[in-house]
């Protein structure tokens, strides 16, 4: 994402999952070794984030569920690889990954939350609709008074509309 | 609305960046099979789509996104 000068310490992201198999406290504490890790090869690590456990998209040696920890610092080019060896020999790391970041400050991380939270709320309306649509179905094939009938067709046709014009936008 | 290359970028639009750990918003961009879609569905900007898919490959790399659907 940004380009790295040819000389001094740029900014990078390491997000690793601790396994599942050690409670929370133990995960914790190996984050901090993690951390330790990072900053023993001179890194200054600027930004730290625990997300907690949380469901694996899919399995990964026989752990559905992880710790995800986020640590953001400042480093030299060449330690990366090793700070990657590191952690890929550790058997307390279930996964990681190192990527480049954007050297942010704190109101500007707090600015881009709110902006991903509020987008991820808009879709997420946007989506309930066919899932009202398909719970209104069977109930009104059930129903026997013809109002009710007759107001929920209108409902529905007004959701399918809703849907479609959705659709094309996408 | 016919004419699908003039659709605005989302990120663009919404002044973000491209992240690979904001899930919720990658999603939008995945189909049901939870393959990328392509960039004149999702009517992203050409610089943004390269990003996008990017991030949609890092977060299947730490199990944020399943790489298939099921
Ligand atoms: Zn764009």
């Amino acid at each position: 994402m940004s380009k790295s000068k040819a000389s001094g310490p740029s900014r990078y992201e390491l997000l690793f999952i601790v396994p599942n198999n050690y409670t929370e406290e133990e995960a914790k504490t190996i984050v901090a070794k993690v951390e330790g890790v990072v900053s023993e090869q001179g890194a200054n690590i600027v930004y730290r984030e625990f997300w907690g456990k949380k469901k694996l998209a899919y399995i990964i040696k026989q752990n559905h569920y992880g710790y995800y920890s986020l640590c953001e610092f400042d480093s030299e080019k060449n330690v990366i690889a090793k700070i990657d060896r590191t952690l890929r020999l550790s058997q307390e790391v279930l996964r990681h990954q190192i990527v480049s970041a954007v050297v942010l400050s704190d109101a500007e991380r707090a600015k881009i939350k709110d902006k991903q939270e509020q987008s991820a709320v808009k879709n997420e309306k946007k989506d309930e609709k066919p899932i009202k649509e398909k719970a209104a179905r069977p109930t009104a094939v059930r129903t026997e008074k013809n109002e009710s009938n007759k107001a929920e067709l209108k409902d529905l046709d007004e959701k399918l509309e809703g849907i479609l014009s959705a659709q094309d936008l996408l | 609305m016919n004419n699908k290359k003039q659709k605005d970028c989302f990120y663009c639009v919404n002044q973000l960046e491209v992240d690979y750990k904001d899930v919720r918003t990658l999603r939008r961009f995945i189909n049901f099979y939870m393959k990328i879609l392509p960039g004149d569905r999702t009517g992203i900007c050409s610089w943004h789509q390269r990003k996008l898919t990017q991030a949609i490959k890092r977060a299947r790399v730490m199990s944020l996104l399943s790489p298939t659907h099921k």
